[in-house]
């Protein structure tokens, strides 16, 4: 795999999404390899900092807004997906990447999370998954480990688990890939499919949180993962792609488990967007409205 | 001036809105000025509603608490609506076989109420026609009791149900030569005298404020609308749902108000206009976005359309309860501009200027409105559609401008007014972060002292920029009035209207409208104030929000308020006799 890290191409190239400020996050934090794939994919799909939108959600995620080039937004809690999606319906040409936690996308945003699959937004969401409330100091999230001392909850949580890939697949997504933050050429992969995908595409990365997550370590999770590509998995099969998604029991499936490029995006669906060349962003301008008066006289 | 109203009741689901707007408009094109006030439950079918139309052939923008014929589709009007008839009036119904109680039949004889009887059912029988068209027959009945003229009420018919197919328009024709054989055969004697009319309205819009509004937004080049249902902000989303292939508007109806207000502010950001709009328990969950938008600086336009609350309330009758929650809400300090539409004028001008402000200082627009205002229906003048412009402040889309530009410019503490540089995603130029935390000139987070006091500082100087620039609220009647009002939002029809009465009684009498009432303007009611005699504070609201909102502002209490907080806005001989003891 060659990286353009300053070339005269023309393309873009890592330098051009570097940022002077300095990371913030934990030593082993999942975060770094996010980061790095998510640069890395955007600079060999050729897409230059002005051409893209990174959305953040709060959390230790969201702490990233400000060490990637780009036009970025960063948001309010849980919200992330519908100011992403706003963003990209007004301007389809944009590349809209949103990233969000474990605690946005399962607690604050979830009703946003299940209208974002539905409507089949042409956007990424990137689901830091590190199983806890990091940046508040390790809270359980709906995905933490039933009976998990945390902080806020001593004795161990008593609320399930939420199966949360088994509750994706029910939604009907048109993608689905998993990744692990301490494989960046494969997260880079996904997120370039992830982008180049035609609707909705959730990409759940699993990462170390050596802080506050004592249950999924990073030796934990490099132990279970292994790359459902490299075993010839069809990611047209949705039965098979829900089923090793589910089952985490004795291994933990990543890379593209499904992918439907059959279903239009929200965007396309629109009849009232059919037939134009330009977007809302460009048309912008004082608008006779002569002829809607008429229906008054 | 004179005034004639009718009424229709009936209960919901029995068209009583479509005997009212076929009525109207039929007036309307006749040459009078016609204003059509609803009431209605929050039930889908059942509950007693009702539509009232008031008539001059002068501009008339209020509603009469009593009518001079009443129409009641069901038994329920002759049990609850005896009490809104003038004496002296007409009532019409299709109760063959009611019997009245001794006390209503003493009652009606003594106020020498004309009772009319309309067999509808053997009037449709003979036509064999289905009980669907028995609305016609009422409509056309009331139309000859206008003394109106057949042509007119089959031009409107035909418009109304023309794309049904020809037959059904004859059917509907059919039920208008009934309905005029029977009115010439029973009841020719018993016409209402309307004066007479006067052509200026008849090529006026008949128009609710939420069609306005919708106009308004569509001419201000808003080209994307994201929104949740709640009355009476709902009527504007099926406006602009309803136009959106002619308008080529992107529409959502997102999951929830959050989503609304988050994906308007994505597409507010992304560069193009885009709306939300919603009532007070919408808005409450909209308001953390407001406050997102005020620090990101972000151009961003809510519709605020009130209903009586607390909770629930009332949900589909009226108030102004909610200005205080409009200025006061979202956590801390930001500039925020807070205006209110008053009629349909309002609805359609005021909406340009709501998104210009918007990107001009680059903040939260929120534009109130009222169910009165959003579901009555206004003759209005056709639209100027010369005056509006698009102003977008600062932002820089010119490519060589954009060349120059450093990230360091977005959130740039020195700017003039406070008020950067913006540009958008998808330009090729430096690229910035739109920061919810608190940030520095480019984006950056940003927890240091100094940076916090000189990013508070920059956004607060928009908002002393934006009070400079903002109208002084507008002053209707005398320039020098003795007795000085002062009110908002839909009041102003009402208020318009009685002064034209008491007028006659007073030429010391002015009305100051506040359409900008964040951040508030104080100078001009200040001078008025201080020369009055007296001056009255009216609102639909039970403290007299904005009352309060001058005397925080400019130390100047008005002690005489006329307030109302029942869901019904001032009707016009209520608010008339109200004044006078004020005058006299």
């Amino acid at each position: 795999m060659k990286i353009p890290l300053d070339l005269q191409t023309g393309g873009p190239s890592m330098k051009d999404y570097l940022s002077p400020n300095k990371c913030t996050w934990c030593d082993g934090c999942g975060d770094y390899g996010v980061w790095t794939a998510t640069k890395r994919a955007l600079v060999e799909l050729g897409i230059h900092p002005w051409q893209v939108l990174l959305c953040f959600d709060v959390g230790c995620n969201g702490n990233g807004s400000d060490k990637i080039g780009g036009y970025r937004f960063h948001g309010l809690h849980g919200r992330v997906i519908s100011f992403a999606a706003g963003a990209k319906l007004a301007n389809p040409r944009l590349t809209v990447i949103a990233s969000g936690g474990d605690g946005a996308s399962f607690s604050e945003g979830i009703g946003h999370f299940v209208h974002g699959i539905r409507s089949n937004y042409p956007i990424v969401f990137v689901l830091h998954n590190n199983a806890n409330y990091g940046l508040t100091t390790g809270q359980a999230s709906a995905v933490t480990w039933q009976g998990q001392a945390m902080n806020g909850s001593p004795n161990g949580i008593p609320e399930r688990t939420l199966q949360s890939m088994d509750f994706v697949f029910s939604l009907e997504p048109t993608f689905v890939a998993r990744g692990f933050g301490g494989d960046i050429p494969q997260l880079t992969n996904i997120l370039k499919a992830a982008i180049q995908h035609r609707g909705f595409a959730f990409v759940d990365i699993l990462q170390a949180c050596p802080t506050f997550n004592h249950f999924a370590t990073h030796e934990w999770l490099l132990e279970h993962v292994y790359d459902v590509q490299e075993e010839g998995h069809d990611m047209s099969d949705f039965i098979k792609a829900r089923m090793i998604a589910v089952d985490t029991s004795k291994r933990i499936s990543t890379g593209i488990l499904y992918q439907n490029e059959d279903v239009p995006d929200f965007y396309e669906r629109l009849v009232s967007r059919q037939g134009s060349t330009v977007t809302p962003v460009e048309e912008v301008q004082k608008t006779d409205v002569e002829n809607l008066m008429q229906e008054f006289v | 001036m004179r005034r004639i109203a009718l009424k229709i009741v009936g209960a919901q689901g029995q068209g009583i809105n479509s005997i009212g707007e076929v009525i109207s408009k039929s007036l309307k094109r006749s040459g009078y000025c016609v204003f059509g006030y609803r009431e209605y439950m929050s039930v889908i079918k059942g509950g007693h509603s009702s539509f009232q139309i008031d008539i001059s052939d002068k501009l008339i923008q209020s509603t009469d608490s009593i009518v001079d014929v009443l129409v009641t589709v069901n038994h329920h009007g002759l049990e609850w609506n005896l009490d809104d008839v003038r004496d002296g009036g007409i009532i019409v119904h299709d109760t063959l076989d009611w019997e009245w109680t001794p006390k209503d039949a003493a009652s009606l004889k003594k106020r020498r109420i004309i009772l009319v009887e309309l067999p509808v059912e053997q009037i449709l029988r003979e036509l064999n026609a289905g009980s669907i068209l028995g609305n016609v027959v009422l409509t056309a009945f009331l139309w000859f009791l206008l003394g109106g003229d057949p042509e007119m009420l089959r031009t409107i018919v035909r418009e109304q149900f023309g794309h049904k197919g020809e037959e059904i328009v004859q059917k509907n024709f059919a039920c208008i030569d009934a309905a005029m054989k029977f009115h010439r055969e029973h009841s020719d004697k018993n016409t209402i005298d309307l004066p007479d009319p006067n052509p200026q309205w008849k090529n006026h819009l008949l128009l609710t404020g939420s069609q306005a509004m919708g106009l308004g937004i569509v001419h201000a080049g808003c080209r994307t609308y994201f929104g949740y249902p709640m009355t009476p902000s709902s009527p504007l989303l099926s406006y602009i749902a309803d136009k959106q292939n002619e308008t080529g508007m992107v529409v959502k109806q997102a999951e929830d108000e959050i989503t609304a207000a988050q994906m308007m502010s994505g597409a507010m950001f992304a560069g193009t206009r885009a709306i939300t709009a919603t009532s007070g328990g919408g808005f409450d969950l909209m308001t953390e976005t407001i406050s997102l938008n005020g620090l990101i600086e972000n151009p961003s336009v809510f519709v605020l359309a009130q209903r009586p609350g607390p909770a629930t309330g009332l949900p589909t009758w009226t108030a102004q309860g909610d200005l205080l929650l409009a200025v006061g809400s979202s956590h801390g300090e930001f500039p925020r501009l807070v205006m209110s539409v008053s009629d349909a004028q309002d609805c359609f001008a005021l909406m340009p200027e709501a998104f210009n402000y918007a990107e001009e200082f680059q903040t939260p627009v929120i534009v109130m409105t009222d169910k009165q205002t959003a579901e009555a229906f206004w003759t209005e003048e056709p639209f100027d559609q010369i005056k509006a412009q698009v102003r977008r402040g600062r932002l820089v889309v010119n490519a060589k401008e954009l060349k120059k530009i450093k990230s360091t410019d977005r959130y740039d503490p020195d700017a003039k007014d406070g008020i950067s540089k913006r540009w958008l995603p998808g330009t090729d130029a430096a690229n910035y972060c739109a920061q919810g935390d608190e940030h520095n000139a480019d984006g950056s987070i940003d927890e240091s002292a100094p940076n916090a006091k000189a990013q508070m500082e920059k956004r607060m100087r928009k908002m002393e920029k934006l009070k400079g620039v903002l109208p002084e609220p507008e002053l209707f009647g005398a320039k020098d009035p003795e007795l000085l009002i002062v009110s908002w939002g839909s009041n102003k029809g009402v208020i318009l209207d009685v002064m034209k009465t008491l007028g006659m009684k007073t030429s010391k009498l002015g009305y100051l409208h506040y359409a900008y009432l964040w951040p508030l303007k104080t100078q001009r009611f200040e001078t008025l104030a201080k020369k009055a005699k007296k001056v009255v504070l009216i609102e639909c609201n039970n403290q007299g929000q904005l009352g309060m909102l001058l005397k925080q502002e400019c130390g100047i209490g008005i002690d005489e308020k006329i307030l109302k907080y029942d869901g019904r806005p001032f009707f016009y001989d209520e608010l008339s006799s109200k004044l006078r003891t004020c005058v006299s």
